[in-house]
């Protein structure tokens, strides 16, 4: 469905690009973690992605992207409202401040499209209903914590039904609690058929709800594969990943020899109970 | 969905009722007839004989008064001060040693502080019993700029998180030791690394903003439609040529009284 060919990008006045040759295909319905340090080009490729780059930001642009078939480099961000969607780190700046309700901000990108109202009302409950938000649909959008304006801007962005959703390290200003509500709104997401594409520092979040995870540095795609397959590799912590309090664990178990190591390392709890527990059952 | 910078306050009322454009055409039909007639009185009798009714109406007159006396008692009391003491020429009314109040002075501070009650009232009566919200979207409907009405929308809720910037950036300058107060040298030197962050971090802001509402097809061209329907009848739009004819008839009237004056 996401096709990317030798794209590469370089912001206005760079000196180098953001986006070197990056390929890839993305399947409809997965769930991709886009992980690396500060500065690999998980942003750029976020923007990328929903058309941002190169509608609104310039710059030199070469290879191509596409979602459903609709060349991203050659379409509006404006029309693309119903194919991609795009939830940025602060929830304060996506609120429009042009509505007075959550259920009046959810209508906002509808009364764009020209949707009918009865549409409107429907589309707008469904959104509510899978971001948890129904009960606060009559309060003032910025009357709500940072994880519940961050899913209000995540409820005002699939209520479009975009077939992309791209979001750029959502719950980096939330506390624990707000980026749980966040991870459970993806998870919704996904259990209806989105794709999802989440660029996020969180790693153990990333492990335990992506299907994919996708590791960038210096804006080349350095790693692609299962949250284990990149995320417990020895030379994740060489892209600038801080690996997993389990992987950390396990690593350590099996260096001091309390554990054989056998296999790739585990990378979230549900990993880390089957490597401990069978190994201590083996030893018994 | 009240906040510092919208004033609707929401009651069961018959002025709540009303289409936003009807509303609107009857506080300017306030504002005008205010401005219109002459003399002190003109103003005053606008004042109280329909803004103070209306605002009962519309069941938020201890709301209208307390914020009109906010804002027009200081002018007032500024401007019966200035022009009764510093009135030239004039008949004195009361002395008090070198200095004496000017009847003429009185008389036109009178008619400014009224012109400046039943303006501020007009609004309050408007802000207070229309949902801004809604008045932008039936201003939209009737070919109002898009942008222009998100900006008015926009400012009334934004306004008050960026006021909230402000102090949160003022909090981390003082905690890093930036004096903010003493001489007025001092305050000067403290704006700057108050106003740099700020307008810094705003523009930051309103990039990101721009993407979020793009990203929401704001710029799409075409038809747009609203969540919220404003109920209008042929009686309220029958009301609003009326009051748009009694506009024109006030300032005739206002003409007439100053040159029969």
């Amino acid at each position: 469905m996401i096709a990317v060919r030798d794209f590469t990008y370089t912001y206005p006045a760079a000196p180098r690009p953001a986006l070197i040759d990056i390929n890839l295909e993305i399947a409809p319905g997965q769930f991709v973690g886009v992980v690396g340090a500060n500065g690999a080009g998980k942003s750029t490729l976020c923007y990328a992605l929903s058309g941002f780059i190169p509608d609104f930001y310039r710059g030199d642009v070469k290879g191509s992207l596409s979602v459903a078939g609709r060349d991203l480099c050659k379409t509006p961000v404006a029309e693309l409202a119903g194919e991609v969607g795009l939830v940025f780190a602060n929830p304060f700046n996506q609120i429009t401040g042009a509505r007075f309700t959550v259920r009046e901000e959810l209508a906002f990108g509808l009364e764009n499209l020209g949707r009918p109202r009865d549409e409107m009302v429907a589309r707008v409950d469904e959104a509510l209903r899978l971001t948890g938000l129904t009960e606060l649909a009559d309060r003032s959008p910025y009357a709500l914590s940072g994880g519940q304006q961050q899913r209000v801007a995540i409820a005002s962005v699939i209520v479009l039904r975009p077939k992309v959703l791209v979001l750029d390290e959502p719950t980096s200003q939330l506390d624990p609690v707000g980026a749980r509500e966040v991870f459970e709104t993806l998870d919704a997401l996904t259990g209806e058929g989105a794709t999802v594409i989440l660029a996020e520092h969180k790693l153990e979040w990333i492990a335990a709800h992506a299907d994919r995870v996708i590791a960038l540095r210096g804006g080349r795609v350095a790693a692609d594969g299962t949250p284990r397959e990149v995320l417990a590799d020895a030379s994740a912590e060489e892209l600038g990943l801080m690996p997993t309090r389990y992987t950390l664990a396990a690593r350590l178990a099996a260096t001091q020899g309390v554990v054989k190591r056998d296999g790739p390392l585990p990378v979230t709890l549900d990993e880390a109970r089957e490597f401990f527990g069978g190994r201590q059952r083996e030893g018994a | 969905m009240t906040n510092a910078f919208s004033l609707y306050t929401p009651r069961a009322s018959a002025l709540h009722r009303l289409h936003p454009l009807t509303m609107l055409a009857l506080v300017v039909f306030c504002l005008v007839a205010g401005l219109a007639l002459p003399g002190p009185w003109g103003p005053y009798v606008v004042f109280l004989l329909l803004i103070l009714p209306l605002a009962a109406l519309g069941q938020v007159l201890p709301n209208l008064l307390s914020t009109a006396v906010k804002i027009a008692l200081p002018f007032a009391i500024s401007v019966f001060l200035i022009q009764g003491l510093f009135w030239t020429g004039g008949t004195p009314v009361v002395e008090l040693g070198p200095l004496s109040l000017k009847r003429e002075g009185l008389w036109f501070a009178a008619q400014s502080t009224g012109r400046v009650l039943t303006v501020v009232s007009s609004f309050l009566l408007l802000s207070l019993t229309t949902r801004p919200d809604a008045l932008m979207i039936a201003l939209d409907q009737r070919g109002a700029p898009k942008t222009l009405t998100y900006i008015v929308l926009a400012t009334i809720q934004i306004a008050p998180r960026f006021q909230a910037k402000a102090r949160t950036i003022l909090d981390a300058q003082r905690a890093r030791g930036l004096e903010t107060e003493g001489s007025v040298g001092r305050r000067v030197a403290a704006l700057l690394p108050l106003v740099v962050p700020l307008v810094l971090g705003s523009i930051i802001d309103i990039e990101e903003r721009a993407m979020a509402l793009d990203a929401r097809a704001f710029s799409r061209s075409g038809p747009k439609t609203s969540l919220l329907t404003l109920r209008d009848t042929s009686a309220q739009r029958a009301g609003r040529w009326l009051l748009l004819l009694g506009m024109i008839a006030v300032v005739a009237l206002g003409i007439w009284l100053r040159r029969a004056a």
